[in-house]
């Protein structure tokens, strides 16, 4: 009786773990491979994209790396390096590109430079003009003039949200 | 160039219909008869002006086979996004709807796969 009991569940037990098996597609099977991966620690992962996404939101306020950290509860220096192993970049290059990308459309509607400076972030022209010239080769100005000129349309950028892997 | 029609092949049009709009909440946008089959489509009601979704009849075998191959392997024909996947995913199985993949968590991603009766894996994604 306890023999016929045993291999009764032994049974069941066997056709749960066959019917398991045969219930996961193929597909289900990669996701989870390619998680276990790429994606190993979810909450730290998920922390960095929050960042990421936090300086989407807010790349036109007065925000620096502490307001960026803490916003994904993290300490400044593991952040910076988290991050830059994620996007391949340090969250100051990251902030300070959106910004210069966000102004040279801006540029393209014809609104004025001095006004954009404020618009996409940056404190003082002076510190706006500078990068935009080190970033892109030209001064904004300059920049909106041969937009005008030309008649070209900036590609947008599409908002990305897959990281750098 | 824009993309304007994208396409899932169903095994039948008319039961394809009422499963995107009764079920899935598109809604209907264009059908034009031709002959045995029609060029039908739906869109989202929050992007109605944006990609049509063409229910796309088989004509050729070889669809079929493709179709078969991909379904058992579990690999979704196409994707949509939610906002919401565990409100969407208990939505669908409240009415019925088969998943493949319970809301599995990918990185910044969510996604789940559900079995769209016509003869494929769809999956919906939140990021």
């Amino acid at each position: 009786m306890t023999r016929k009991l045993r291999l009764g569940l032994k049974d069941i037990y066997n056709r749960f773990l066959t019917n398991k098996k045969f219930e996961m597609t193929f597909y289900h099977q990669q996701i989870l491979k390619f998680k276990e991966e790429l994606y190993s620690n979810e909450d730290l992962y998920q922390r960095v994209v929050e960042a990421k996404s936090f300086i989407d939101k807010n790349y036109f306020k007065d925000i620096d790396l502490n307001d960026i950290a803490r916003a994904a509860c993290f300490s400044k220096y593991h952040f910076l390096r988290l991050f830059k192993n994620t996007y391949d970049k340090t969250p100051n290059q990251y902030l300070r590109e959106l910004r210069i990308e966000k102004a040279k459309q801006l540029l393209h509607s014809g609104i004025p430079v001095i006004d954009i400076c404020n618009t996409v972030g940056f404190d003082s022209p002076s510190s706006f003009t500078g990068l935009f010239k080190k970033m892109t080769g030209s001064t904004p100005t300059a920049y909106q003039a041969k937009l005008k000129k030309s008649n070209l349309i900036p590609t947008p950028i599409p908002l990305k949200y897959m990281p750098y892997l | 160039m824009k993309i304007k029609v994208t396409s899932v092949m169903v095994d039948n049009q008319d039961k394809a219909l009422k499963f995107y709009t009764e079920i899935l909440g598109f809604v209907k946008k264009t059908e034009i008869p031709l002959g045995e089959h029609k060029w039908l489509t739906v869109v989202s009601p929050e992007a109605p002006d944006e990609v049509e979704l063409l229910l796309e009849p088989m004509g050729i075998e070889a669809a079929k086979v493709f179709q078969k191959a991909l379904y058992s392997a579990g690999i979704p024909l196409t994707a949509f996004n939610v906002d919401d996947i565990q409100k969407e995913y208990e939505r669908l199985e409240k009415l019925g709807v088969k998943f493949s993949m319970k809301p599995t968590k990918m990185g910044p991603a969510t996604l789940a796969v559900f079995d769209d009766t016509c003869g494929n894996n769809i999956q919906i994604v939140q990021v």
